[in-house]
């Protein structure tokens, strides 16, 4: 009977176990290898490694959260943030302050958001593809205002941007990030909402659920969140690339699911799946070279893990891949 | 009697700690169609999914025409001659309905490697016509087809001449009246013209009692009782089922036992010449304390009708009005006081995957904010309240709804308006695929409601509980009203049938 109930259990917190299970497995595991190999993953600069390395993709990750729970995919957050990183270093340059180009940059994010979420439900088209269209509009905007400069890298000026490169500072905004997805997701009629249109649209709209306007709700959170991040991502070196944000779509799809999101979307969405997915991800990213892996070959250790988590977490007939 | 074809001994059954069956026997004869009725969870279903191989037993033995029988799977019962008709949808999407038809036989009609596309619709065409079913054509997609329709392409699917014992597990509430017929004519021709087995699980009192030729009933997984022809038609037949089926005394009571049909002055709802799609120009005004009934066939318009007055599918023409504001979409309705309980419980009125509590406070939520802010105990207390009410059986609010019984999901589905106080109510099929000890609170409520002063629009294929429960049925055929009845007494399912057919 008590054998039951356990295996019961662990079946319905299958997903939350493997998700934490596999960051206490990471933590565990570097605590007690690292130091034998070396240096260990708790040392002070290895910590503020870890910490920037996660910052941005927890940072967008969080916000990711509102647009996984409906189900969807956004194939444009890693152009946002490069397109955002190069407003906030040419226009500071320009103004030689940091809030015209953020301001500059919600506007702009709010936009996409309108776009991304509403014309899905309104053109009935799959919701993934308004993201393609608009990842091609801003790779082709990024393109051209690097061409304009004629180079491929900018750098900021006169603007002191050492504050988005502590640590502290890091900690605090996520911090800060988290606690106001949470208070949104769990205890509002936003997360309540996405969640139930990710998981069964007409049931949500016989309910009274206004899909457009809580999907545009979604998107702008979640815009807002990727803002942040690009603060983050440009802070840390000042600069901008015709490169930077590229892939960052992938790496929020990585962290989610390795923290627990499911796939689909839907009732078991969660905010924390965002940062434990983040600092697992990190957790490989820098403990995986203290051990002595090449950091060539940790991509693929990344990838078999991943396929792992997937196989164990999302091999179920409802779950569906985002659209 | 006829000889024995199928003997059941000792049969029992557990999934983990739950006992679905307790060392049940029952013989199944040639020429007999038994019926099996029961509660929810009263293992009626369990009993004829082990002997058609969905799942095996955990003890007992069974033999079959004379040796035993363990089948593995439902192909080799269905080889075998035990054929199945689900529950659930069943049908293969994307392909033609011959495809559905012959799939796992494509062998008969390929000949090197290449099937004859012709002659398997020929075939399938010859098959539908000796069932009866003239308005499926083989070669269409199977898409084009609904719900109810499907259902007879899987009928059509499991039975052939191989089969000897054929189980119909609660297949009728998805089929169409004109489906029944089909199915009805299928089963007698089975049992009394060709020496056949049929078994035919239902929750449906009104057709067992009309089509089978022995009857056990169960509860929590025990036989509690078998009854001859003679007994199902003796006078007093049905409370006695139902009595064997709870286990206590229900009462007399079922239906609404007054006659007076009627209503307060005040309009709840008004629909204003509405055309959508091929209904034209319908109006229709449902006051308060009033209850207003729909039938006909399934595909007669009536559940188009209900949609609109909730506002899902756009109007082509016209005004659906409620004190005065247009619906326009749910949204508007639910913020009118418009509550709705689609007929397809499991993919629209309910989200299986969430739970009770989430499906319970889901329209309420914009009530239950404040700074738009929603806490957890809020929710929890509205919900709570529902469960405690409808003595919905869950252990906690926490409960995921597809964890729960038909009757219990339903009661779930009438919660979420009675939460958020709704006080017109559409209701699509009701009562669709729930027991009997729950539709008769599920009357008890609507009955309730009415003296409530709510305004009810009640869209129904079952004729009984439309003329036990509504003061002013509506009767439809082909998206048009064929006749309007007032509550009587007197009034009877056959005066209304010809209207519908």
């Amino acid at each position: 009977m008590k054998d039951q109930k356990m295996a019961g259990w662990l079946s319905r917190h299958r997903s939350i176990l493997i998700s934490y299970g596999g960051l206490i497995f990471c933590i565990a595991f570097f605590t007690i290898v690292t130091p034998i190999r070396g240096e260990s993953i708790w040392s002070a600069s290895k910590v503020s490694t870890l910490i920037s390395d996660m910052i941005v993709t927890a940072l967008m990750s969080v916000g990711a959260v509102f647009i996984y729970a409906l189900g969807n995919l956004d194939i444009s957050i890693g152009k946002q943030i490069g397109l955002y990183a190069v407003i906030m270093v040419v226009l500071g340059n320009m103004t030689g302050s940091l809030i015209p180009p953020v301001l500059l940059c919600i506007v702009l994010s709010v936009l996409i958001a309108v776009v991304n979420g509403g014309a899905g439900p309104m053109f009935n088209i799959i919701p993934i593809i308004p993201s393609v269209v608009i990842s091609q509009v801003l790779s082709g905007t990024i393109t051209i205002i690097f061409a304009k400069m004629g180079t491929r890298s900018i750098t900021l000026k006169t603007i002191d941007y050492r504050i988005f490169k502590s640590p502290v500072v890091m900690v605090v905004v996520l911090a800060a990030e988290v606690a106001i997805a949470v208070l949104l997701f769990n205890y509002t009629k936003i997360g309540k909402y996405a969640k139930a249109l990710g998981q069964n649209k007409t049931a949500a709209v016989q309910s009274g659920i206004n899909v457009i306007k809580y999907r545009i709700i979604c998107y702008i959170f979640a815009g807002l969140c990727f803002v942040v991040a690009a603060l983050f991502q440009m802070g840390y070196t000042g600069s901008a690339s015709d490169s930077t944000g590229t892939g960052f779509e992938m790496n929020i799809m990585i962290a989610l699911i390795l923290g627990g999101m499911p796939i689909s979307g839907g009732m078991r969405s969660k905010v924390s799946a965002a940062v434990v997915g983040a600092l697992t991800f990190s957790l490989l990213d820098v403990g995986l070279p203290l051990i002595g892996i090449a950091t060539r070959t940790t991509f693929i250790v990344k990838a078999i893990i991943f396929l792992i988590v997937v196989l164990m977490t999302s091999r179920k007939k409802e779950g569906t891949l985002p659209k | 009697m006829g000889q024995a074809v199928l003997e059941i001994k000792n049969m029992h059954k557990a999934f983990g700690p739950t006992i679905a069956l307790k060392n049940v026997d029952i013989t199944l004869r040639r020429g007999e169609i038994r019926g099996l009725v029961g509660e929810n969870g009263s293992g009626k279903s369990t009993i004829m999914s082990i002997a058609s191989g969905m799942q095996p037993a955990t003890s007992g033995e069974m033999r079959y025409k004379g040796n035993v029988w363990k089948p593995s799977s439902m192909i080799e019962a269905q080889e075998a001659g035990i054929s199945m008709i689900l529950q659930e949808a069943n049908t293969i999407p994307g392909v033609t309905v011959a495809q559905n038809i012959f799939a796992g036989h494509e062998k008969e009609f390929s000949k090197f490697g290449i099937i004859n596309m012709r002659k398997m619709y020929a075939a399938a065409d010859k098959l539908l016509q000796d069932f009866g079913i003239s308005h499926i054509r083989a070669a269409d997609m199977i898409n084009k087809y609904n719900f109810e329709d499907r259902k007879l392409i899987e009928i059509v699917r499991c039975v052939n001449e191989k089969t000897e014992i054929l189980v119909v597990d609660e297949t009728t509430t998805a089929l169409s009246l004109e489906g029944r017929e089909i199915l009805y004519k299928l089963i007698h021709r089975m049992a009394e013209k060709e020496n056949k087995t049929v078994v035919f699980v239902s929750h449906d009192m009104d057709e067992i009692l009309e089509h089978c030729s022995v009857l056990t009933v169960l509860r929590d997984g025990d036989i509690v009782g078998e009854l001859s022809r003679e007994e199902m038609d003796a006078p007093g037949a049905v409370q006695k089922i139902r009595y064997l089926m709870v286990g206590r005394e229900i009462g007399e009571k079922y239906y609404r036992e007054d006659y007076d049909s009627s209503h307060q002055d005040e309009v709840a709802l008004e629909l204003q010449n509405i055309t959508i799609g091929p209904i034209h120009n319908f109006s229709l005004k449902l006051h308060k304390g009033q209850i207003i009934g729909f039938g006909g066939l399934s595909g007669c318009g009536m559940h188009e009708i209900g949609r609109a007055a909730y506002g899902i599918d756009k109007l082509d023409a016209g005004k659906v009005l409620r004190n005065g504001r247009e619906i326009k979409n749910p949204q508007t309705a639910i913020e009118s006081g418009i509550g709705y309980i689609s007929k397809n419980r499991d993919l629209e009125a309910l989200i299986l995957e969430a739970p009770i509590q989430d499906n319970i406070v889901l329209p309420s939520l914009p009530t239950l904010q404040k700074k738009g802010i929603i806490t957890p105990a809020s929710e929890k207390k509205m919900s709570d309240q529902e469960i405690e009410s409808f003595r919905i059986k869950c252990g906690s609010g926490k409960q995921l709804v597809n964890t729960l019984s038909g009757g219990n999901k339903q009661k779930v589905s009438f919660a979420k308006w009675e939460a958020k106080n709704s006080e017109v109510i559409i209701m699509d099929c009701p009562t669709r695929g729930v027991d009997i000890g729950v539709k008769q609170s599920m009357y008890a409520l609507i009955e309730q409601m009415k003296k409530e002063g709510k305004a009810i629009l009640m869209i129904s294929e079952e004729l009984s509980e439309l003329i036990g429960m509504v003061d002013e049925l509506i009767i439809m055929k082909d998206f048009q009203v064929t006749k309007e009845f007032v509550r009587s007494k007197d009034l009877k399912q056959t005066d209304i049938i010809e209207y519908m057919i």
